[in-house]
């Protein structure tokens, strides 16, 4: 987190201009209101001192006013982080689903048929170009069979208030009287990108849950549980999924930063109102503290799901909650 | 009447180019009550043999015999599934490394449970429940673990290796088989504790009269807790006799090199002289020598040696080889 | 005395070989490698195939569809966009920009990246475990969000995007580099060089690198796909290659806004990257293959 902080301060000084608008936002600021910003910024001191400052204004949520909107960065952020978190945590799961289950039955009918035809279905899954695959999708599914909608979060005839970002919390908790039809309503507009993006983890996921499951077939505990009598899919259902599913677990998280650039460029293409969209719309405006709030953001919430995994994997595997003494 | 009766077993490891003979024509018969060794160096296919008898091969493998008999039943003539139905329910194996063959993930008291006979338990099923804890409970105990409290609440990795060899044991017991199936049981462990295990071995014997199938490469400790033995090199059939037969007159040149090679046979060798071995290594199953796989080490080893040799019995003692050293006793 | 050899003299080919037969076994697999050498070969060859030049307009016939099509013209093989340029000679000549481009990013970033990790990895200390540390946070950033905030920082334009990909393969390449050294100088047959007094330079030279190279060549393989598609997602995205240029990802946002009517502009640039995305795979998935095997034989 530390190192997070430290690249995104030296950022500041490596976007062209001048280093004090970038960190603050304030184009047409007057010469007092530059003085002003010089100390509370503290830009005379050292850069130790200036980066102290740069922590402490973090702390007090004031990223900064976006260049382009001159609009508070952080209320920016708050307003679009949970549309980002909705879609791609929506993204994971559909991906964990879909993927593991196929990952595991490859690896059980290893060598036949099935196993290959789900290999090479997978290598094409993750070889497509996200947008590529968003540009087909739309032109398939929304504009010829015209069954799912291809843009925004919900329709534009609900009126849900605007409450924690996450529509799907919004809806339940608003007080609207067609909740269930706008509920529906909100999930058709999410399906489609979430598959999108979920297509390229998923065959990830298939290939490492085959890999994992592939080795825990192969050892020693599920030759002694053959032994012991149980049957086949007992045995797959009670030892060899849990085991299977500790290793892949742990590669679930290093995933999600993959997943969550594919989000970014696919709310792009469907006017998802998520941060990847607000991003790079703020580069193309060359918008440096928005980029610079945007990007510390994106980092902080990928952290945080990567040490939620950590947990999780701890949680499952007992090896792993002990350090190892001895023997 | 024999409990296990096989004859001729044959497994072939399939491939496109060319099906490996891993084992070859062995034959192998126990009796109630028995112990039986079944010696070979590394890679004479003893482990293979015990797989195939218990049924968790692999598709690769395809096992034919000429006979294959459990307690009188034929089992050639049955399907997958019911020669599987009868042997899981009277045989049962303990494997190499205790520790790997338990499941990482569950506790011992979990798996233990999991190992309890549906048949042997009564009544609703939360009643179930309780009985199949009490019977881990009474498993742990027989098995010679006293502190079943805090041995049900931990994991495999926080025993040692020989509590995990007597778990497993516990679970083979579970079933209550006729014929237990030990694939060298102690080769992962110091010496005290093979001797605890095969004292329990010894005990489950006389008081519950299990037979013992007991597989090993070390000829001398074998000899210590067997009735009979069958030793078998490279995947055939070498001999096979009571351990007294085998360890006195030993008919077989390979038997006879093992017997020499052990350091009690040694102790009158003069200071500074070499050990006497049988020069060469096993071959490797690519390069197979036809007939007797002896042939290449066998110091007496003569032209006849490329034709494989049929057993031969001569009061009990089995064994298969031309030149045996059946005159020189 | 005891001699080991008495069987039949078997042929043990050299590993190189071994792996190249190993490799040779799957004919998917060959297949993905023979279209690889055939995009490596337009990408090298293209000015001298593509009938037209990428830029040259002909504005008598905007936006044909393709030869197979009713209003197609045969001259026009795949059809032309809007301003009239035949799409088979920008994809060729596109060939040579995210395919070949994609290629010498990845040669760049693994020299680099192999110095890095092999000097990271001797040196120990403050200076590594503040790299070591430096590493883990690039690495747990995507790839493409480091790229595009890099290419923020630079500008928009080609070789801006080349330096930002090359910036952020680097690390990985340090990453696995510094990994798979670690690990072969733990064992045995470094220590008997060291023994003999060999310095740790040349240890490097003789002992280690031809045993961790095929890590490399896989790892490579790897970052070649998510190379393309980066350079493909940049240009797409705006930030990358600029138009005239025929890039595909460049291609397929011109493509967008003609959606509708001339779905070609964008069916097309999309199938040439699936296609060298799933060619590289196919030899990198084919190569790792070949390894196992050989591990396994």
């Amino acid at each position: 987190m530390f190192l997070l902080s430290l690249l995104s301060f030296s950022l500041s000084f490596l976007f062209p201009g001048e280093q004090l608008i970038n960190i603050s936002g304030q184009i047409n600021a007057t010469t007092q209101q530059l003085a002003l910003l010089a100390e509370q910024y503290q830009s005379h001191d050292n850069i130790f001192q200036q980066y102290l400052a740069y922590i402490d204004k973090l702390f007090h949520g004031d990223l900064g006013l976006s260049m382009a909107s001159q609009q508070p960065i952080s209320t920016e952020i708050i307003s679009f982080l949970p549309a980002t978190i909705e879609l791609s945590l929506v993204a994971l799961l559909l991906a964990m689903t879909v993927g593991i289950p196929i990952g595991f039955i490859a690896a059980i009918y290893h060598r036949k048929m099935a196993d290959n035809v789900i290999l090479s279905v997978s290598m094409i899954g993750y070889s497509i170009p996200v947008f590529w695959l968003g540009l087909l999708a739309i032109l398939i599914f929304s504009i010829q069979l015209g069954w799912l909608p291809s843009a925004g979060q919900i329709s534009l005839l609900y009126e849900i208030e605007h409450v924690t970002g996450i529509q799907f919390f919004d809806i339940l908790i608003s007080s609207s009287p067609y909740k269930w039809q706008a509920f529906q309503n909100a999930s058709s507009h999410i399906f489609l990108p979430a598959c999108v993006i979920a297509l390229a983890p998923a065959t990830i996921f298939v290939r490492l849950a085959r890999t994992a499951m592939m080795d825990v077939l192969d050892s020693q505990y599920i030759r002694a549980a053959k032994a012991k009598g149980l049957s086949f899919w007992q045995m797959i259902y009670h030892h060899a999924i849990r085991n299977a599913m500790v290793h892949v677990i742990r590669d679930v998280g290093l995933q999600f930063a993959n997943l969550v650039t594919l989000a970014m460029v696919t709310e792009v293409i469907f006017s998802w109102p998520g941060i990847g969209r607000w991003l790079i719309e703020s580069i193309s405006q060359r918008d440096y503290t928005a980029i610079h709030g945007g990007l510390l953001a994106l980092s902080s919430f990928i952290f945080v799901v990567h040490i939620i995994t950590d947990f999780i994997y701890a949680a499952l595997n007992p090896l792993a909650r002990e350090n190892k003494h001895g023997s | 009447m024999n409990l296990l009766d096989i004859r001729n077993l044959s497994i072939v490891l399939k491939s496109e180019t060319n099906p490996i003979l891993a084992v070859d024509r062995v034959s192998l018969t126990m009796k109630e009550g028995e112990v039986r060794g079944l010696v070979g160096e590394s890679g004479s296919g003893k482990s293979l043999l015990a797989q195939a008898i218990i049924g968790v091969l692999d598709d690769k493998w395809q096992v034919d015999a000429d006979r294959f008999h459990w307690r009188g039943q034929d089992l050639m003539r049955m399907t997958l599934d019911e020669r599987k139905a009868i042997i899981t329910k009277d045989v049962a194996m303990i494997f190499q490394e205790p520790m790997a063959c338990l499941d990482p993930t569950m506790t011992i008291g979990e798996q233990l449970a999991e190992a309890v006979d549906c048949d042997q338990l009564s009544g609703y099923f939360w009643q179930k429940n309780h009985q199949r804890k009490e019977a881990a409970i009474g498993l742990l105990h027989k098995v010679g673990i006293k502190s079943h409290k805090v041995c049900l609440t931990k994991y495999p990795h926080q025993l040692t290796e020989a509590l995990c060899q007597r778990v497993m044991i516990a679970m083979a017991l579970a079933k209550r088989p006729i014929l237990l199936i030990a694939d060298e049981p102690t080769a992962a462990m110091e010496s005290t504790n093979q001797g605890q295990i095969f004292r329990l071995l010894a005990s489950l014997n006389q008081l519950k009269n299990m037979s013992i199938l007991l597989i090993s490469h070390d000829l001398e400790n074998v000899t210590h807790w067997t009735n009979t033995i069958t030793v078998m090199y490279s995947g055939q059939f070498v001999e096979a006799g009571t351990t007294k037969q085998i360890f006195e007159q030993p008919f077989h040149p390979y038997t006879r090199a093992l017997v020499d090679s052990s350091p009690k046979a040694n102790i009158g060798l003069p200071t500074k002289s070499r050990l006497s071995a049988l020069p060469g290594s096993i071959p490797i199953l690519q390069h197979l020598p036809i007939g007797c796989r002896l042939g290449p080490r066998c110091p007496r080893a003569q032209q006849e040696c490329v034709i494989a040799p049929k057993v031969k019995n001569s009061h009990g003692h089995q064994f298969s080889c031309h030149f045996s050293l059946k005159e020189s006793y | 005395m005891a001699r080991d050899k008495i069987y039949s003299e078997e042929e043990f080919p050299s590993p190189l070989l071994q792996l190249w037969y190993n490799f040779k076994q799957t004919p998917v697999v060959m297949v993905g490698f023979s279209c690889f050498l055939f995009l490596t070969l337009l990408a090298i060859f293209s000015p001298l195939l593509t009938p037209y030049t990428s830029v040259e307009n002909n504005l008598s016939f905007l936006l044909l569809p393709p030869a197979w099509h009713d209003d197609g013209n045969v001259s026009f093989l795949l059809g032309t966009d809007n301003l009239g340029r035949d799409m088979l000679s920008r994809l060729i000549h596109g060939t040579s920009l995210t395919f070949g481009l994609s290629f010498i990013v990845v040669l760049i970033s693994l020299v680099i990246g192999v110095v890095i990790g092999s000097i990271s990895a001797l040196t120990s200390g403050i200076k590594s475990s503040f790299l070591n540390h430096f590493l883990d946070v690039i690495l747990s950033i995507p790839s493409l969000l480091l790229a595009i905030v890099i290419v923020a920082i630079l500008g928009p334009g080609l070789s801006n995007t080349l330096w930002a990909i090359i910036m952020v393969l680097i690390p990985q390449f340090v990453h696995i580099t510094r990994n798979a050294v670690t690990e072969e100088f733990k064992k045995d047959y470094v220590l008997a060089s060291r023994l003999d007094g060999a310095s740790s330079l040349r240890i490097l030279h003789y002992s280690v690198f031809p045993n961790i190279v095929e890590k490399l060549i896989s790892q490579a393989t790897l970052a070649q796909s998510a190379a393309i598609l980066d350079i493909a997602a940049l240009g797409f995205l705006g930030l990358g290659a600029q138009i005239p240029m025929p890039e595909w990802g460049a291609m397929l946002k011109n493509g967008i806004d003609l959606f509708y009517i001339a779905p070609w502009t964008v069916y097309l640039p999309g199938l040439a990257i699936l296609f060298s995305v799933v060619a590289t795979n196919l030899v990198g998935e084919g190569m790792r293959h070949a390894l196992k095997m050989r591990k396994e034989a």
